[in-house]
């Protein structure tokens, strides 16, 4: 991710070094930093940056019109950063082409959490192989790795795998899976689910009546736990 | 029926009883006023039939008693007894100007009207011969009133008709004028309700009452403009806070993860951060409490999941890092049943994670937090019971009462019972669910949001 060139736009000076230093802390070291409108779309055709940080209110032009211009031409991962947080601003945006609009007052972690999985998910690391307790899971080729055998995994279960990966550490509710991989009507699918669930361990766990990886969350949902933070 | 409705119908019905009430005074004073004029007369009505009884004849003359006597002085009256020929055969006190002989022009003239100015009595004798009895001049007044049979069959009925016609006639008439009233006064008094609640709708300026209607339009108008300008000036400080706060968060969150600094200097930096969160919450809560209450916060249903609803409340509250001195659970009362509700996840979503925060923020000792969803009495409910402190029976009768408990503000912001709760009532007042509160056994408190289950 450090590879990644971030284009940090704020018409507040302090705010812009603040987010350099964030960014910076969080690895990404190739920062570029625009304090207007007018010099945002600059940079943005002189750089071509991986991903924008776009505050809203400024002095030239608002961020709304220099994500119009940008929308324009490229598709390039937009997240709006902005103290306008009323619902209708995160609508305007959305609607304009953001990817993603996080109001202020913002926690660092989940604006670093946010630029991540945006990134993850526009440019994703075809060689990336997910490191767990036992196993390792090559996104890639939709492998599951163990004892240097490659398990392959069925389509839902990669889906599975993917919308756990990209909540690594946090629970994922069984509507949420559900809806992963049956759609927006889902209701009634659970026991499915429990199969894939039952089905991904086998492949992925050492001990699937014991698992360590992907955890059952009573009553809630399921947690995938990376090798690191694996218990 | 409404109190609007109420009043105009109670309206009716009194003025129809004053009207009944109206009648039946006057039908009682008509008859006093008779009783009154009948008293006012002679103590007793003169009869010639029973003065007659006191005239008996002796041989070619007639001779009075002592009580046909008294009658007639008691009535200062004169009186005489005519042959069939019209000859007076006897009298008494019969003035002198008086013929003594009549013409039966004169007996039918006088018998009807007066003799020479004397109203007169008379009363035919089984003989053949006629008693009069004269009285003095103006102490009688005589009428005759002669009509046809079906003439007065004609008045009597027209009269009753006439009554009858004025009495519905005053009945409708009043109907009218008062729906006419209720028809003008309805949408004003509608309107005043509406301004007390906040809700006013413009009223339509015109009729009689228009400028009643303009006034209630303009103190609605300024209701809405200071609602305005109060949720706007929220809006404005809550914004002009968001950036100055994100500078303390970001870099207090920066402090606290700096392993070169020193320990304290960590900790108070994750102190800082800590109360920030506070503060951005509390502008979160302002914001969306000041427009659930001005009605600016426009709702947006969806079909929900009672069930995946509670899992997603409670999983973003342990995704977010949860203590460990607390447990928070949930469960489905009947797994594998749906509960659908037509609701704004977002505010929902809000609503039962401050209920959660509600249990963790008032327990700083700790405690098990237990979230389920299920039915109860025909409705979907979600209950938070916590293992904590609780409230006072008093404190949980002024919740069930609806109103707020007081802010028991004490130094420390964790004791503050404000925003979140009044936000946990309006959001379930907007989707029409009832919240009951209740000590938890052996003690805590556990809260119960029932909502109306959707047909079909």
């Amino acid at each position: 991710m450090a590879n990644h060139t971030l284009l940090l736009v704020d018409d507040d000076r302090d705010v812009l070094e603040m987010l350099s230093s964030i960014f910076r802390r969080a690895g990404y070291t190739d920062l570029l930093t625009a304090t207007s409108g007018n010099e945002a779309l600059a940079l943005w055709r002189e750089k071509n940056p991986a991903m924008i940080v776009l505050d809203v209110t400024m002095p030239d032009r608002d961020g709304f019109s220099v994500l119009k211009e940008i929308r324009r031409t490229s598709r390039v991962p937009v997240l709006m950063l902005t103290a306008r947080g009323e619902a209708e601003d995160r609508i305007e945006g959305l609607e304009t082409g953001a990817d993603d609009y996080l109001a202020k007052p913002f926690l660092p972690k989940e604006l670093i959490l946010r630029v991540s999985a945006i990134l993850g998910r526009v440019y994703p690391d075809t060689q990336e192989v997910v490191a767990l307790a036992h196993a390792s899971v090559d996104l890639a080729n939709a492998e599951a790795i163990r004892d240097g055998k490659r398990i392959a995994l069925t389509a839902k279960e990669m889906q599975l795998f993917t919308k756990l990966y990209q909540n690594a550490g946090r629970i994922v509710t069984t509507g949420a899976l559900c809806q992963t991989i049956c759609g927006d009507y889902w209701q009634g699918y659970e026991s499915t689910l429990s199969t894939h669930i039952r089905h991904l361990r086998e492949k992925i766990e050492e001990n699937p009546s014991k698992p360590v990886s992907l955890i059952t969350v009573k009553g809630l949902g399921y947690r995938l736990m990376l090798k690191e933070n694996a218990r | 029926m409404n109190a609007i409705q109420r009043f105009f119908r109670r309206y009716i019905i009194s003025t129809v009883g004053i009207i009944l009430l109206f009648f039946c005074v006057n039908i009682a004073l008509f008859f006093a006023v008779l009783l009154v004029g009948s008293a006012s007369g002679s103590e007793s009505s003169f009869s010639v039939q029973v003065f007659s009884d006191h005239l008996s004849p002796q041989g070619s003359t007639w001779i009075i008693d002592d009580t046909g006597l008294r009658m007639l002085e008691e009535n200062q009256a004169w009186a005489m007894l005519l042959d069939p020929s019209g000859t007076v055969v006897w009298e008494h006190a019969l003035p002198e100007n008086l013929p003594r002989s009549y013409t039966s022009a004169e007996v039918a003239s006088f018998s009807r009207w007066y003799l020479e100015d004397y109203p007169v009595k008379v009363w035919g004798e089984p003989d053949g011969g006629l008693l009069v009895i004269g009285f003095p001049p103006r102490s009688w007044i005589k009428y005759y009133y002669a009509l046809e049979q079906p003439y007065l069959t004609v008045l009597c009925g027209g009269s009753v008709a006439v009554f009858l016609s004025n009495l519905l006639l005053v009945v409708f008439l009043i109907l009218r004028n008062t729906r006419k009233v209720e028809k003008a006064m309805t949408p004003i008094l509608q309107g005043i309700q509406d301004v007390s609640q906040g809700k006013a709708e413009p009223l339509q300026e015109r009729g009689e009452l228009a400028e009643i209607c303009t006034g209630l339009n303009r103190a609605a108008a300024y209701m809405r403009q200071k609602d305005n300008t109060r949720a706007e000036w929220i809006r404005g400080i809550s914004h002009d806070i968001r950036t100055p706060l994100s500078m303390v968060l970001g870099y207090a969150s920066e402090l606290e993860e700096n392993e070169s600094l020193p320990r304290d200097a960590r900790t108070q930096a994750g102190i800082i951060r800590r109360e920030g969160e506070k503060i951005k919450q509390l502008i979160s809560d302002l914001n969306l409490t000041t427009k659930l209450e001005y009605a600016l916060q426009p709702i947006h249903p969806t079909e929900l999941d009672l069930v995946e609803l509670c899992r997603q409340a409670v999983s973003e509250v342990i995704n977010n890092g949860l203590p460990v001195q607390y447990e928070l659970t949930f469960t489905a009362a009947q797994p594998g049943r749906v509960l659908w509700l037509h609701g704004d996840e977002n505010l929902l979503l809000r609503m039962l994670e401050n209920l959660i925060r509600n249990s963790i923020v008032h327990n700083p000792q700790g405690c098990k937090i237990r979230v389920s969803a299920g039915v109860e009495c025909e409705q979907y409910v979600c209950c938070i019971a916590d293992s904590g402190t609780g409230l006072s029976p008093s404190g949980i009768a002024l919740l069930n009462n609806g109103q707020g408990l007081p802010t028991t503000q004490n130094g420390s912001a964790d004791c503050e019972h404000g925003l979140g709760l009044k936000l946990v009532v309006q959001i379930a007042k907007a989707h029409n669910a009832r919240i009951q509160y209740a000590s938890s056994d052996p003690h805590g408190l556990t809260v119960k949001v029932f909502f109306p289950v959707q047909n079909g």
